[in-house]
């Protein structure tokens, strides 16, 4: 899922430090945006705006932080108005509902684990790829 | 490229099928979700129950009670519905109006029974009742209005009289959204009709109120909570016009007007 790769050059220790705060951006935002799930796609995307203009390593990570957000939103919020719909509407608890939260809490379980390994990596450098962001990284964010 | 298609279709597919197999579990007995609710519903039926019973007399007629017994329990073989969970509770008010509490209390007024003029028309509205009970309306209907966290501090005793006097009369008294009323009377339309009963009644005794509703609306809760009657026996006319089947009656003619002379000899 996970895949250590050679990044294009040896990055330096300021842009590992940014690269890993990419990551660590989005696990902040988690404390406080646990209810409301754009609130991690927000705070990973002004750091992405931030840093755009960064060197390649740190955009690198920048898109791919954002990217695997951006697919958990989708999850999330579906669970999300799903919860709300539930407790202010006629819908009831049903087994697939309760389904669909264990497996949202999967993905954002591997997600999360995910992202912290990614952070640690990055923060001392070594460019980590993750299984289809990586490769979806790679065809969004080019070396100038 | 194509490998990124590619892996993001395998994490979609990941992604629906852990869910899909997981939904193979039945969760809502894993977690118990239901025990607790039923035992909520159970608790609230008798709260209700028993603020109706104790302002309210009984009928407990043999011949009334046996009589409307039949016509439930021919329902519930006909429709394959639990019997057993459908509580009829006779009360002798004039009030025209029947209602559906917590926990299968199916409640019906003599009133509406004086005012039906044949067997089918009771039918028709005992059939609309038990639809909101089996399609589950009352507690949603509860949760909806007062909500769920009330409505289980209301089971532990701290809910306060008022306030359950209040619901209650809620319940006894207002209708439905509009969708849950239509959906209750398609419904009741096919009880009805796999329980060879004529719907066509049903329809006759909406819009029979409808047009009364203009001389003597005070007793009439159950035309005025349910709007736009004549809308409704339309609907119910045209949903039926199809389903025609070899109608035959529950009660004989001669059980029906004994026990409309028993009920006024009560009042």
């Amino acid at each position: 899922m996970i895949t250590t790769a050679k990044f294009s050059y040896e990055p330096s220790e300021h842009e590992a430090e940014k690269a890993s705060n990419s990551y660590l951006m989005s696990l902040i935002a988690i404390i406080a945006g646990l209810p409301l799930p754009i609130i991690n796609l927000i705070s990973t995307f002004i750091f992405y705006l931030g840093n755009r203009k960064g060197t390649y390593f740190v955009r690198w990570h920048c898109t791919q932080a954002l990217l695997s957000q951006l697919s958990m939103l989708f999850i999330n919020s579906y669970g999300f108005w799903w919860t709300v719909s539930i407790i202010f509407t006629e819908e009831t608890i049903t087994s697939k509902y309760i389904a669909y939260v264990i497996t949202a809490f999967v993905f954002n379980l591997t997600e999360f684990i995910a992202t912290i390994y990614t952070a640690i990596k990055t923060r001392k450098g070594i460019h980590v790829e993750w299984w289809f962001y990586g490769s979806l990284t790679n065809l969004i964010c080019k070396s100038k | 490229m194509k490998k990124t298609i590619i892996q993001g279709l395998i994490t979609l597919i990941l992604f629906f099928s852990a869910w899909f197999a997981l939904t193979r579990i039945d969760w809502i007995t894993v977690f118990k979700v239901k025990k607790v609710t039923d035992k909520t519903e159970e608790k609230l039926g008798e709260l209700f129950l028993a603020i109706f019973q104790k302002n309210e007399v009984e009928v407990k007629n043999p011949l009334i009670i046996n009589s409307i017994d039949s016509i439930v329990s021919k329902i519930c073989t006909a429709n394959k519905l639990d019997r057993e969970f459908i509580k009829v509770h006779l009360l002798n008010k004039d009030e025209i109006n029947a209602f559906a509490l917590p926990n299968g209390h199916l409640m019906i007024y003599s009133g509406l029974i004086l005012n039906s003029d044949n067997q089918e028309e009771l039918s028709g509205v005992i059939c609309h009742e038990i639809a909101h009970i089996e399609l589950n309306h009352v507690m949603k209907k509860l949760v909806k209005e007062i909500g769920l966290s009330a409505l289980i501090s209301m089971t532990a005793g701290n809910g306060g009289t008022e306030i359950i006097k209040e619901t209650a009369k809620m319940l006894s008294s207002s209708a439905f959204d509009r969708n849950l009323e239509q959906t209750a009377d398609i419904k009741a339309v096919d009880y009805l009709i796999k329980s060879k009963i004529n719907p066509e009644p049903f329809a006759n005794f909406l819009f029979k109120l409808s047009s009364k509703e203009n001389e003597v609306t005070k007793y009439m809760t159950w035309i005025n909570t349910h709007p736009d009657s004549k809308e409704r026996a339309e609907y119910i006319i045209e949903y039926s016009k199809d389903k025609k089947a070899n109608f035959e009656a529950v009660l004989t003619n001669d059980t029906w007007f004994k026990m409309n002379e028993e009920l006024r000899v009560l009042k």
